[in-house]
């Protein structure tokens, strides 16, 4: 059974909380962290250091609220996804009626790399929407930048304030429709030089040589050996479901790789495909969700007539 | 990693006789300056053989027409490179135009499990061979699936090499590159080399390994798992400890390797 603002609801019951001071914070997320614990729900929060302290001086002592480490689980939004679904997957097996969940992103990802945390905003409407979750996502309006507010007015439902208001988002998108637009990608500053290669139509094992070769001594070899994995599964898709040609183009710089790859294709049809494991391992987009998985930065620009994946990795 | 010669055994595509002449003559040339018993298996004697060399038809060998047995074949080998020792040579050196004998599915299936098992033996044996093909003839897919399985070859078809251990029967040696190309080759050529598992393992030493994809990995899940072992991979790439976190391949274990 769902209590709360969950209470009749089925799957997925995603907040956003937009909140200007701590007292605002504490005001929305306090009665729900309290409601999840009185009712015997899971109740998580998934904070940054100075916000978790906030909040746990601010509950009764010993509140059987559980802290959860961010770090890691939002080092990309494929692998968040995955983390999460595992976790939850594991509170309703163990007999969860609701789990409530509060987390926020780090502000570090609002700059250049923000395109793909809010197509993970817009993806996890659909990727959590298998269990009975109820979350709220705080952004602090005071130093999230406006067009960051207004991807998460898009790609949350509702809007959580004081008083237990529950606000519906007029600007909410679908998310099968907001993840197939293109979302404004910050230029790197490496692509202001020319590319240290741009080649046509290289097989995968050239993309390789070519990759290889250019990251060489730039970042670590683990780093290098993930970019080579990706760039191989992206140029393959290009060949195999995309359309000639196919040019690739590298930029290398000490501690940083970016490749870009694109062709005349319109790019995978799925709006999820990257940010969750595509059903079939020979699909296209299980060589992009692998992408997502290891590149430090993946973005996506469609146009009528070409498809472009950039991919980044750093030491 | 152990050294192994890779021109042992060697898997040699031609389009045209004259290239199989040129080649033949010359490889068997060296067998003999080196004091090996020199061979040729083929069809028929084409007639240009270099002095000392010998012929031997397929039939005599490898019994063409029907699928090879590959064990007995293997001990009809070492019994002969036996006698060519036993005659005061240094070794056997076979030449042998092997298109003739994977003309069916169920030939070429036979002929690739003698090609992995016969390859254990010369990698410790004073035996060389080259194992020809006529392109064409043979086709793209007998050339892929027997390339594969030799550590050295001319043919594009393979970017793999799949061999079983000669000094552990529990083991494989893998090398080249596991792409997008060999979603059909290697686990076919995973069948092929038939290594017995130890304590419930299968080594595959992957120090030579340049790539390996999400396919591959996953091939080797399902060979684990046909064959009810763990699969320990050892390689130096940090991208195959990925896959298996990723792809939640419980079947194998990642040893590191420097």
């Amino acid at each position: 059974m769902r209590t709360g603002a969950g209470a009749g609801h089925t799957g997925y019951l995603h907040e956003a909380v937009c909140y200007d001071s701590d007292e605002h914070l504490l005001a929305v997320v306090l009665p729900f962290l309290l409601g999840g614990v009185e009712a015997g729900e899971p109740t998580l929060v998934s904070f940054g250091a100075r916000n978790a302290a906030l909040v746990r001086d601010a509950l009764p002592a010993g509140c059987p609220v559980t802290f959860l480490p961010g770090g890691e689980v939002y080092a990309r939004p494929a692998g968040a996804i995955r983390s999460y679904r595992d976790l939850l997957a594991e509170h309703v097996a163990a007999g969860a009626g609701q789990i409530r969940i509060v987390g926020e992103l780090g502000r570090e990802q609002f700059g250049d790399t923000w395109d793909w945390w809010a197509r993970y905003e817009s993806a996890i409407n659909h990727a959590y929407d298998d269990f009975p979750l109820w979350s709220m996502c705080a952004y602090d309006t005071r130093s999230t930048p406006a067009h960051v507010l207004a991807d998460v007015l898009r790609t949350h439902p509702q809007t959580a304030g004081p008083g237990g208001r529950h606000t519906a988002n007029d600007e909410y998108t679908d998310p099968e429709t907001f993840l197939l637009e293109n979302r404004p990608e910050a230029a790197d500053p490496l692509q202001w030089h020319p590319p240290a290669a741009d080649v046509l139509d290289a097989p995968p094992e050239e993309a390789r040589r070519i990759v290889r070769a250019a990251g060489e001594g730039r970042v670590g070899r683990a780093r290098l050996d993930d970019l080579t994995l990706a760039v191989s599964e992206i140029v393959a898709n290009a060949g195999r479901y995309g359309r000639p040609s196919t040019r690739l183009r590298v930029w290398a710089a000490d501690g940083r790789v970016v490749v870009s790859v694109a062709d005349a294709g319109a790019g995978p049809k799925d709006p999820f495909a990257g940010l969750l494991p595509a059903a079939s391992e020979h699909s296209a987009g299980f060589g992009l969700w692998i992408t997502h998985q290891v590149c430090d930065h993946v973005s996506l620009q469609r146009a009528p007539d070409s498809f472009t994946v950039r991919m980044t990795v750093k030491n | 990693m152990r050294n192994l010669a890779t021109d042992q055994h060697i898997c040699w595509t031609y389009d045209d006789p004259g290239q199989l002449h040129a080649y033949a003559r010359s490889y068997l040339d060296a067998g003999l300056a080196a004091g090996q018993r020199a061979w040729f298996a083929g069809l028929a004697d084409p007639g240009w053989l270099p002095e000392g060399a010998e012929f031997v038809s397929l039939e005599s060998t490898y019994a063409a027409g029907v699928a090879v047995d590959p064990k007995a074949q293997v001990a009809a080998y070492a019994a002969a490179t036996e006698a060519a020792l036993a005659a005061g040579h240094t070794g056997l050196r076979v030449f042998a135009d092997c298109t003739a004998l994977v003309r069916t599915d169920s030939e070429l299936d036979a002929f690739a499990r003698y090609e992995a098992l016969v390859d254990r033996f010369i990698a410790v044996a004073p035996m060389q061979a080259v194992c020809a093909l006529h392109r064409a003839e043979a086709g793209a897919r007998a050339v892929g699936e027997l390339a594969c399985l030799h550590p050295r070859t001319n043919a594009a078809e393979a970017r793999f090499t799949l061999r079983g251990d000669p000094h552990a029967p529990g083991a494989v040696l893998v090398s080249g590159e596991l792409d997008s190309a060999a979603d059909l080759l290697f686990p076919v050529a995973l069948d092929r080399v038939e290594p017995h598992p130890e304590h419930g393992q299968i080594i595959f030493d992957a120090h030579g390994l340049q790539f390996v994809d999400h396919r591959a990995m996953l091939h080797l899940q399902r060979y684990a798992e046909r064959r009810d072992v763990t699969v320990v991979l050892r390689t130096s790439l940090t991208t195959a400890a990925h896959l298996v976190e990723l792809l939640r391949l419980t079947r194998i274990w990642i040893e590191a390797a420097g």
